[in-house]
């Protein structure tokens, strides 16, 4: 690892700006090929129900449609699918409200919208169960047969967790598809010797990505019966994987493109692709299907909802002494909800001897959840991190140095016994309480402070990258992830760093699932982290092969000789030197007596550097309308090392004012019958700049012992504390408790009227 | 997001326009800024057969003030309100009103009388001209009528402009000496229909006692809300934290609201109250400033 560096750790722009504030970037949407046909799903009105029948015959008259395509007509037998994905459109029963039930292909948008409201479809309502509580109970509706339920891999993308006690499924009533259990010690004997004991239930609701794209899958069919799907996933190879099997091809079969992506946050991974190629297939044209911003509500995958209870104890003298939670989940339709590291990062924080952490993933009536930024985290911190906070002022400690007293240390076991590898808590407490926000805070009426911390064990898998000279002394470097952060940018410079080149002579080309060298989802924070060593390999390959021709050329030893803008020349004699275009005219033309540079990375790390966050909320509480006001707010986060500033910066930013949303804003509300009530963004309240003060983020540079340069992944930690942070401001403000999300101003003052 | 069929006729002339609405009857509707309907179609909430464009009449969109009335015509738009000197100077609770409606794009189309013949309790301008006790001015076949503002609300989404009938101006009477309003509104979120929202006009007289007042709320009952006996109590009296608590209490007491999205009944209710003794305190001190 290099001591200095040219361009690690400075703030360049991303490379990819220019283009999206000039309204130039295409996105999927914006594609259009000859032939064409334009997609339209028919949406369920029930949240629960049998299809009794599908009328189709009057749509498919109508001038320009092409035909409809029904839940029968993909599967015709066997059950239903039961992934998300692969359950392309309801056949028997719908269980959501919002269920693609059935599609209509047009030669025109237009044509399509006006079919899709004369398919008729006969429906028998079915007692929907829309609290995940309820569908517990064995007498619940039932989502699903269990023997037929399916697996979901998603969440297991952006952490890796091990261990935990297996709980039979199995015998526990049929909308209960996960369950968990992690124990140590006896929290019977933890809370006996505490001096405080605290219980209380949190609630936190469906909350959606939000990103400004709606989902848009364009598949264009080919002559050998294979596909192209154009897309906005974060994660290619997967989407293609899981389009080609569901639709029973071969991987390979299937081409993705991956599309710039106009936000995901976890929230798009495969969705659209496998019914957008199904009909591409039947069709044998070109079918794009968009959604609309309702639908996304109504269909995409949200966060899950939770409900926790917990129980925590603590002596007087700051000692924690047990932990005991119950997390149900809320998974909608599908399994897929992360219990296990909610249950983690709950009992992980904090060192404690006693812990008892049960967790449960319930199918409900709702849509099937996904990944969002960190998932399971936010959740969980809400409810541990205001119960610390509780416990320490009870306890009379100040709580950062309760919190001080009790975090987790590198080499602390996690609940699941694995010892956490390096962490930066403590540091990260450490310079929360030397924050002059934190030290100078005034004591105003109505107004008060919070802090809170979250952290994130982080993704890995293997990658590969290859990095290329070309003809006029550029180099590329192709990979196949996603760039939804920055990263591509990010990929340059250590290309350019390892290289000794200027940042403008790297071009970042993302190629598509049939060229790409393979690449795992972009989520789990860890592209930077992973793909960043593969690239770093990569270009020392790549200058390594440099290095020999020029040496050839130059008739110099290797060790001799340095690379320079655009050259290599033999140091201390700045005249002996070669271009890098003249050893690309050398080495690629006919009759050349050097292989092209071509330099190829790999990389493969098991060792997860989790990423801690604190953040410091300053609030002022309106006691007349229950209107909460964020003042203030600081968000400190252990990075490893910043590889770039401002982009790291600007995700700390951006995770904070999502976390935000979480604390004050978002949720989806469902009625008793399953109907979502806030379906668009007029209901459903996304944050607003007015709503955000500045953001002020403080990176510390822990350096990870295996990310490149010692980065750390940094997207997913800076939206876990946000809200419990919010809400010790309130209990500090107010005196009062917000325990559901969020904490509007209708639930603001009636805790407020409680209290008095 | 794409609306049902429609057709689409541009009228020139408000003669025109009438024509046009009285040509199709009730499948017409009056395009003004497009910003409740143009929605509602596209959710396909409304699917109206003929879309009858005003914006290209002329002569709807002055602000003027003349014999001691402001008339502001039927296609000003919220954008020019907010921007009006006369409307900051004179008027400024109109100003407050068309502030916080939406965002600047919607204010850039919308109109104030789109706003008032929507109907739609949620808006923000019928408390206000509730409040200044204004009057609406109809065209249709059979010339013209004046429509006092407590004649004008009929019921959710009703007014009582009959179906080949257009707004064309609204008239406020022009402001006494020691008087002033304010608006003062609640929201979820910038841009969205009020929680709550309060209108107050007050007149002072020499002595500082309130001589006349005016209580217009938004969105807690199922058309804009006057608050009459909330006004009357304000009658005679001098101002007085004691006296703005009784009356935002009666006012809140008036309002009759819906739980939905926007909180619990009881919750709008205390909002309403607080946005009235806002809304009361704020068109106090401009009334004294006035003296
Ligand atoms: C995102 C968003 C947020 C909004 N937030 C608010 C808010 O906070 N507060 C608020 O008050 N409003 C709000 N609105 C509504 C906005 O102010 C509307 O524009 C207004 O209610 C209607 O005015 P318009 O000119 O757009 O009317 P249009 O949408 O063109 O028409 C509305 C209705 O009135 C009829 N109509 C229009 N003009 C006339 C006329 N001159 N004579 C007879 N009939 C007529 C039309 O036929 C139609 O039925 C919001 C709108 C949007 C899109």
């Amino acid at each position: 690892m290099e001591a200095t560096t040219m361009l690690i750790g400075r703030s360049i722009p991303r490379m990819d700006s220019p283009q999206k504030v000039r309204g130039q970037t295409r996105y999927t949407d914006d594609l259009h090929v000859p032939g064409m046909l334009h997609a339209r799903l028919v949406t369920a009105p029930y949240a629960h129900a049998r299809i009794l029948g599908v009328e189709t015959s009057q749509a498919v008259s109508l001038p320009g449609v092409v035909a409809v395509i029904t839940g029968r007509d993909l599967f015709p037998e066997g059950p239903e699918p039961a992934e998300r994905a692969r359950h392309m459109l309801a056949r028997d029963k719908v269980i959501y409200y919002g269920q693609p039930v059935a599609v209509v292909v047009a030669e025109t948008a237009e044509a399509a919208a006006d079919a899709v409201e004369a398919v008729r479809i006969d429906y028998e309502p079915l007692p929907a169960v829309v609290d995940p509580v309820a569908a517990m109970r064995p007498d619940a509706p039932v989502i699903r047969p269990k023997e037929l339920e399916g697996e979901w891999a998603e969440a297991g993308m952006h952490a890796t967790v091990a261990g935990g006690e297996e709980l039979d499924v199995a015998r526990l009533p049929a909308n209960i598809t996960n369950a968990a259990r992690f124990r140590r010690g006896d929290v019977e004997r933890g809370f006996a010797e505490a001096d405080v004991v605290i219980e209380r239930t949190y609630r936190t609701p469906f909350v959606h990505q939000s990103y400004l794209e709606p989902h848009a899958a364009l598949a264009v069919p080919d002559p050998t019966g294979g596909l192209t799907i154009y897309t906005c996933t974060q994660g290619q190879f997967y989407a293609r994987n899981v389009t080609a099997s569901t639709l029973g091809l071969h991987p390979e079969q299937v081409t993705l493109v991956p599309m710039e992506v106009g936000g995901g946050f976890g929230g798009k991974t495969v969705l659209l692709e496998p019914l957008a190629g199904a009909l591409a297939l039947r069709t044998g044209r070109p079918v794009k299907l968009a959604l609309t911003r309702m639908e996304e509500f109504l269909l995409a995958t949200p966060a899950p909802g939770a409900v926790i209870e917990l129980k925590t104890g603590a002596r007087k003298d700051g000692t924690i002494t047990a932990i005991k939670a119950r997390v149900i989940f809320d998974s909608g339709a599908y399994p897929g909800a992360p219990v296990n590291i909610a249950l983690l990062l709950l009992g992980g924080y904090y060192r404690c001897e006693n812990l008892d952490l049960e967790g449960y993933e319930v199918l409900t009536n709702k849509p099937g959840v996904g990944a969002y930024r960190a998932p399971g985290a936010p959740q969980a911190t809400f409810a541990i991190e205001q119960q610390v906070d509780e416990m320490a002022r009870a306890l009379g400690w100040d709580p950062l140095e309760f919190r001080l007293r009790n975090a987790s240390e590198t080499g602390d076991p996690q609940p699941n016994g694995v010892p956490w590898p390096q962490i930066g808590l403590r540091t990260v407490l450490e310079r929360m309480r030397e924050h002059p926000i934190w030290r100078n805070r005034s004591s105003d009426p109505n107004e008060g402070y919070g802090v809170a911390i979250g952290g994130w064990p982080g993704g890995v898998e293997p990658c590969a990258a290859n990095v290329r000279l070309n003809i006029d002394g550029t180099l590329s470097v192709t990979l196949g992830s996603v760039d939804i952060t920055g990263t591509n940018t990010v990929m340059a410079m250590i290309a350019a760093e390892v290289l000794s080149q200027p940042v403008e002579r790297i071009r970042v080309v993302t190629a598509p699932s049939n060229l790409a060298p393979y690449a795992g989802m972009s989520g789990g924070s860890k592209v930077t982290y992973t793909m960043g060593l593969a690239v770093q390999a990569a270009a020392e390959d790549a200058r390594r092969q440099l290095l020999e021709i020029a040496s050839a050329e130059l008739e110099a030893a290797p060790e001799d000789l340095e690379l320079v803008d655009g050259a290599v020349r033999v140091r201390g004699v700045p005249d002996r030197s070669i271009t890098l275009e003249r050893i690309a005219g050398i080495s690629m033309t006919f009759g050349g007596k050097y292989a092209p540079v071509y330099g190829s990375g790999r990389a493969v790390i098991t060792q997860q550097s989790p990423g801690f966050n604190g953040q410091i909320a300053h609030v002022r509480v309106d006691p007349d309308t229950g209107e909460v006001e964020l003042l203030e707010l600081v968000a400190i986060q252990d990075v490893g090392r910043a590889l770039n500033p401002a982009l790291v910066t600007g995700q700390v930013q951006g995770g904070a004012a999502q976390g935000v949303g979480w604390a004050l804003h978002e949720g989806m509300i469902y009625d008793d019958n399953g109907q979502p009530l806030n379906p668009t963004l007029m209901d459903y309240d996304l944050p607003k700049a007015t709503h955000l003060p500045p953001i002020q983020v403080e990176l510390v540079e822990l350096l990870s012992e295996v990310g490149p340069f010692g980065a750390k992944g940094v997207g997913e930690p800076p939206v876990i504390p946000t809200a419990a942070a919010i809400a010790n401001a309130i209990a500090d403000a107010a005196g009062v408790r917000l325990t559901e999300l969020p904490m509007t101003p209708a639930r603001v003052l009636e805790a407020l009227r409680q209290r008095t | 997001m794409i609306p049902g069929p429609f057709s689409y006729r541009r009228a020139a002339s408000i003669e025109e326009a009438i024509a046009l609405l009285q040509q199709y009857g009730g499948e017409a509707k009056v395009l003004s800024g497009g910003q409740s309907l143009i929605p509602m179609m596209k959710f396909r909430l409304a699917e109206p057969a003929v879309i009858v464009d005003i914006n290209r009449v002329p002569g709807l969109d002055a602000i003027e003030e003349r014999n001691g009335i402001l008339a502001i015509g039927g296609l000003v738009r919220e954008v020019a309100l907010e921007r009006s000197p006369l409307i900051r100077q004179r008027y400024p609770i109109i100003a407050d009103t068309a502030e916080v409606i939406a965002d600047p794009l919607v204010r850039n189309l919308a109109t104030i009388g789109g706003n008032l013949a929507h109907g739609d309790p949620a808006n923000d301008h019928p408390a206000t001209m509730l409040a200044l006790r204004a009057e609406v001015v109809a065209r249709g076949p059979g010339g013209e009528r004046t429509i006092p503002i407590d004649d004008f609300f009929v019921d959710t989404f009703t007014t009582a402009l009959g179906p080949d009938e257009i707004l064309t101006e609204i008239r406020v009477p022009a402001p006494p000496p020691r008087s002033g309003g304010a608006y003062v509104k609640f929201e979820r979120k910038v841009g969205d229909y009020a929680v709550a929202a309060a209108a107050v006009f007050l007149v002072l007289d020499e002595a500082g006692k309130i001589a006349g007042a005016g209580i217009g709320l938004t969105n807690v009952y199922y058309k804009p809300l006057r608050a009459a006996e909330a006004e009357n109590a304000l009658l005679g009296q001098v101002p007085s934290g004691e006296l703005f608590r009784a009356a935002a209490e009666l006012a809140a007491k008036a309002a009759d609201p819906t739980t939905d999205l926007r909180g619990p009944a009881e919750y709008k209710r205390a909002v309403a109250r607080t946005m009235t003794f806002r809304a009361l305190e704020a068109a106090l001190s401009r009334a004294q400033a006035a003296s």
